[in-house]
């Protein structure tokens, strides 16, 4: 059997460090330069405005600007494609069953007829996931830690919450790497299937039971991680800050809508205004 | 700034769930223009007693508390804890996870921003700039080494302006160079702003070379407290509670008729003082050049050509081995040095197939890894990880060293494992969850882990690493009886006392490739290559060195030895 490990291990790092890099290098990120309250209403609005049109056109144009800023907020290719991947198998999965049924119950122009009536009536409900889960993407992605939890802070979200947040944020590289290593202690462990089957399928089963099994190990990790965590915020004075009203004002105290934040909706608003209009 | 004084008044203190107390009349007196060691075996209660002193004990932990502890004017009972440790900072031993923002400024400046302090960011650069990392503030936590988080974990208690900082064995979590480091900073801001500096320490050698007193802690009290130099030399009830005395006080001591002592009638505590003190060999030096560990041997491992890396969020790929050969004979036991970055890791995990060569092959045991899964290599190859907490799997140790077998449906598993067991004599930890073990527990479980499946190639990443003095005897201990059962062995470690005892190939690795492939007693000749690789020789090494005593000594035992017969003369 030829295996290809190099190959497989360098995507598996190679991922790591693209989903590293969606969410911890924010500094060039379009939508981490306006005031997180602005950009948190702006994704709470997008999120609904798609669902107030029906045409395949606007929704397209939605379409190609939510994956322009997409880009522009440098987005993992990575999880972009997933999303789309899962909102394309899901749709073309409705499809494919809703056809066969019509075809079954002998609706006319055959199957492949149905095919294309399906598609293209569902190709709006499509569209409209897509662009919000795009922007979703975008947005959460692209704001650095600090500035999200600040946003919602301000927005009235509980600080236990928000601190939750950042300490994710914290933990989560740390989490990745021991997670990984749990898998690859795993694997020196255990014996692969002597056959691989067809596309290497038996092999692929047993990875992801690995992965599985790693989980079990890791959430025991965390929860010891935790008892000096816990400890160690008692002494920086967390319980301390909470009813503290000086130590919110100083969390919150730069924060501020400038011109360019108002600029950000209004120019968003427009384009909607526009795409309404004229398509 | 004036002193301010710890004063621990009949404190008796049992933890909620326990029977008997930690602490049981314990008295002591600690103020801020020393610093000072707290030393003890382990469960004497040094922590406990610690973690009075800024209140967690017992607001935190609210167990049966007598007696009162006062830090300056304030009664710790009638404080609280994030009160207290605006005046008592605490680093815990697991700093890591004392860390809670992702981004280093961010994080030292979290509790004077908790106190509604408004100057929160020059505090916060300050501290940083104190423990000399003002350069790192706008990193990631994650992106930083060991060494640099243990001091983001100082800077962010420093940011506080405490009277106190306590530091919970720093040098158990970093390696030597690391620890170095920190201790030089801790010395320093004791003496140039007089806070007082208190360190829980089982290295009897940083105690020496940096604390000023030295605080006892034995079966739940403080059984004295006396000037490091006069502490260090209570040898007995040192050992007694488990604390190697500095190399050069046991060699000291081991010598006939006082012949170790200073003028003051003490034994030495650092090499400097020995130096003075032994009687010295003045014979000429000469430096002979001794054979290199290859022998006429079969080969196992051949590592040729080989260039590594892997992606960094910042920096592109970074290139670890560059053009790396290496061949590794039946029968060797390696070490593998270096300063962290230079690839010791890397190579380990090369030759258990997890990774594959960028460029060039490895091939194990006639197996190119390019080809060969992991999981065949690992049939003959065994991987100890170092951190040994990852090996843990199952819910018992017996149960993870049967793992391996039980997935090869081996014949007579429980034998087996039964025999790896006592042959390693972990009857006392074999049916308790790997995971709750204390960390040299842990260890000698991994390894047992590691030998059920009767390998040809052992690898260890720092299987020393964060031991105290006992458990770290015990692995070296068990190290030298795999030798019986495998070809080879190769450790990647700092741990240069371990090197000087066990090995017989030592391979230090540089930045840009292999600094030297020699045996120990010809790489501890040339100090220079050390310091190049961040090593710094065992006090012995250190003593024979400066004393002239050629061949050099590896053991304190060789050294008494040569004192004896040389001194003599």
């Amino acid at each position: 059997m030829g295996y290809l490990d190099a190959i497989r291990d360098i995507t598996i790092a190679d991922i790591k460090v693209d989903l590293m890099r969606t969410a911890y290098d924010n500094e060039d990120a379009l939508l981490n330069k306006f005031d997180p309250r602005v950009v948190l209403i702006w994704s709470a609005v997008f999120v609904i405005v798609p669902w107030f049109f029906y045409e395949p056109a606007p929704l397209f144009a939605m379409l190609v600007a939510s994956l322009l800023l997409a880009y522009l907020s440098q987005t993992s290719i990575y999880l972009l494609g997933l999303l789309i991947w899962g909102s394309l198998s899901n749709i073309g999965f409705i499809v494919l069953v809703s056809s066969v049924v019509y075809w079954w119950q002998g609706g006319s122009g055959g199957l492949r007829g149905a095919v294309v009536d399906n598609s293209v009536a569902l190709l709006p409900f499509t569209m409209k996931l897509t662009v919000i889960s795009v922007v979703s993407l975008a947005a959460f992605s692209a704001m650095s830690p600090k500035k999200l939890a600040k946003g919602m802070l301000s927005l009235g979200v509980p600080r236990p919450l928000t601190f939750a947040i950042a300490y994710g944020y914290r933990m989560m590289p740390v989490l990745l790497e021991e997670y990984h290593d749990l898998v690859n202690s795993l694997r020196l462990r255990n014996k692969p299937p002597e056959s691989s089957g067809l596309l290497r399928w038996r092999y692929y089963l047993y990875l992801l039971k690995l992965s599985i099994k790693a989980f079990y190990p890791m959430a025991f990790n965390v929860a010891k991680r935790s008892r000096v965590t816990v400890e160690a915020m008692e002494t920086k004075g967390f319980s301390h800050s909470l009813g503290d009203e000086a130590s919110r004002e100083l969390r919150l105290g730069d924060l501020e809508v400038m011109p360019r934040d108002v600029t950000f909706m209004l120019v968003s608003l427009l384009f909607v205004i526009v795409v309404a209009v004229f398509l | 700034m004036s002193t301010t004084t710890i004063t621990v008044e009949d404190l008796t203190f049992r933890y909620p769930g326990s029977d008997d107390p930690v602490l049981r009349n314990a008295n002591v007196t600690i103020d801020s223009k020393n610093v000072t060691a707290i030393i003890g075996g382990n469960g004497s209660g040094k922590t406990t007693l610690c973690k009075a002193f800024n209140g967690l004990i017992p607001h935190f932990f609210n167990g049966a508390f007598e007696g009162t502890v006062t830090v300056g004017d304030t009664v710790t009972t009638e404080s609280d804890v994030s009160a207290l440790s605006r005046t008592v900072g605490y680093v815990f031993q697991d700093f890591e996870n004392q860390l809670v923002q992702p981004i280093v400024l961010d994080d030292v400046a979290f509790a004077p921003k908790n106190h509604g302090l408004e100057d929160y960011r020059t505090r916060a650069m300050e501290a940083l700039t104190t423990v000399g990392l003002e350069d790192a503030a706008d990193r990631f936590i994650w992106e930083l080494s060991g060494g640099q988080q243990h001091l983001v974990a100082l800077a962010g208690v420093l940011a506080m302006d405490p009277e106190f900082i306590i530091v919970d064995e720093p040098a158990a979590q970093l390696d030597p160079h690391n620890a170095r480091k920190t201790y030089d900073r801790l010395r320093e801001i004791q003496r140039n702003s007089d806070v007082g500096v208190i360190v829980i320490e089982h290295h009897t050698e940083f105690i020496a070379d940096y604390c000023d007193r030295l605080v006892m802690v034995a079966d739940g009290g403080v059984a004295w407290t006396e000037p490091v130099d006069v502490g260090l030399n209570r040898v007995d009830e040192l050992l007694d509670a488990d604390i190697h005395p500095p190399q050069v006080t046991q060699i000291a001591r081991d010598l006939p008729d006082g012949d170790g002592t200073l003028p003051n009638g003490r034994y030495p505590v650092t090499v400097g003082e020995a130096v003075g003190a032994f009687p010295t060999d003045t014979s000429e030096r000469s430096h002979r050049a001794t054979p290199d560990g290859r022998g006429s041997a079969e080969r196992l491992i051949n590592v040729c050509d080989v260039t590594h890396g892997y992606p960094t969020l910042r920096e592109g790929r970074k290139t670890v081995l560059d053009g790396f050969d290496l061949e590794l004979y039946a029968g060797n036991r390696v070490a593998l040095v270096g300063a962290n970055g230079t690839g010791k890791s890397t190579l380990l995990r090369l030759l258990t197939g997890l990774e594959s060569p960028d460029h060039g092959t490895v091939t194990v045991l006639g197996d190119d890894t390019n080809d060969t899964l992991p999981e065949e290599l690992a049939e003959e190859t065994v991987y100890i990880h170092q951190n040994p907490e990852e090996m843990f799997v199952e819910e018992t140790v017996r149960e993870d060293i049967a793992y391996y077998l039980r997935s090869r449906d081996a014949p007579e598993i429980d034998e087996r494992v039964e025999n790896v067991v006592e042959f390693l004599n972990l009857e006392t930890i074999a049916d308790r969850d790997g995971r709750l073990l204390s960390i040299g527990q842990q260890r000698r479980a991994s390894l047992a882990i590691g030998l059920a499946t009767d390998p040809t190639i052992v690898l260890l990443d720092e299987p020393t690493g964060s031991l105290d003095l006992e458990s770290r005897r015990e692995v070296t201990q068990m190290l030298s009886r795999s030798a019986s059962k495998t070809e080879t062995i190769v450790i990647a470690t700092h741990d240069l006392q371990l090197v000087a005892e066990w090995a017989d190939r030592v391979v230090v690795l540089g930045p840009d490739g292999i600094l030297a492939d020699e045996t120990p007693r010809s790489v501890f000749e040339r100090p220079e290559l050390l310091d190049r690789a961040h090593l710094r020789p065992p006090q012995v090494v250190e003593l024979s060195d400066r004393l002239g005593v050629d061949p050099l000594s590896l053991t304190t035992a060789e050294i008494v030895d040569r004192l004896r017969t040389e001194g003599v003369q």
